[in-house]
């Protein structure tokens, strides 16, 4: 199952996700993730709007900006935004026996 | 410092990577539309899918050569340019081969059921033709090979 965030505003229930299509459409339209370190006042909103192409497409960008300013721990909400945000591609590049075999795992201390 | 990593191999987009595997869900099966849009995460099982589809595929293969491996051996009598006249072949198995243990386990219980049967019936067979005396004769002759000790002493 892929990751979701969910929450209720103004009477609406909302489901946030990526699928690779709201990510291809988002990257047609000029979004690069790498741009999150050099221009993060403009590129987390645009995460933000970008999570709700999967199923919520048709909601004014108005709308999700007012959500994303009433929103509270912001830092936590972009950290599982770009975990989100990867997860179709990490999908991709998991290879199925990893846990088995030869795995090298490591871990940090942060 | 760590400018070396940001070569442009390092910035392809994700929509490059995904449309490079694309091909690939597609051929084992997945739709455009679950590869786009459904949930990211289906991917990984319809590759580990694939992958145990392949696993069975090779297991099929290796029990097909063990039944040509069978059926060779049965005729191999047969296949010899020297072979006596009148050589016949091995008849071929009588049955497939038992895929699960349980399986394997009845079948060897039936055929050690069959064996006793046929081995009862050849005794009962056998004991038939044999002239034994009667219950009650038989009886009668056990005395009188007892009676000359029973004197003795």
């Amino acid at each position: 199952m892929a990751k979701q965030i969910s929450f209720e505003y103004d009477g609406k229930q909302y489901t946030l996700e990526f699928t690779r299509k709201s990510i291809e459409m988002m990257e047609r339209q000029g979004f690069n993730i790498n741009d999150i370190t050099d221009k993060p006042m403009t590129t987390l909103p645009a995460l933000f709007a970008g999570a709700f192409i999967a199923h919520h497409r048709f909601v004014k960008r108005d709308i999700i900006d007012e959500i994303y300013s009433k929103l509270t721990n912001k830092q936590e909400l972009l950290q599982k935004l770009a975990e989100m945000y990867n997860e179709p591609l990490e999908a991709l590049m998991e290879d199925p026996d990893d846990n088995e075999g030869n795995a090298l795992n490591w871990e940090a201390s942060f | 410092m760590g400018s070396e990593f940001l070569t442009p191999a390092s910035q392809i987009s994700y929509t490059e990577i995904f449309y490079e595997h694309f091909p690939f869900y597609l051929a084992i099966g997945m739709t455009a539309d679950e590869y786009w849009n459904g949930d990211c995460t289906l991917t990984r099982y319809y590759k580990k899918a694939f992958e145990i589809k392949k696993e069975q595929k090779n297991e099929e293969l290796w029990l097909q050569g063990a039944y040509i491996y069978d059926a060779l051996c049965a005729v191999s009598p047969v296949l010899h340019a020297f072979a006596p006249r009148g050589t016949k072949p091995h008849p071929y198995l009588d049955k497939p081969y038992s895929l699960t243990k349980e399986k394997a386990r009845n079948d060897k219980e039936a055929e050690h059921k069959a064996n006793r049967q046929k081995a009862k019936a050849i005794f009962e067979a056998w004991a038939a033709t044999l002239d034994l005396p009667s219950k009650k004769g038989g009886k009668d002759n056990a005395d009188n090979r007892r009676s000359p000790n029973r004197n003795n002493s």
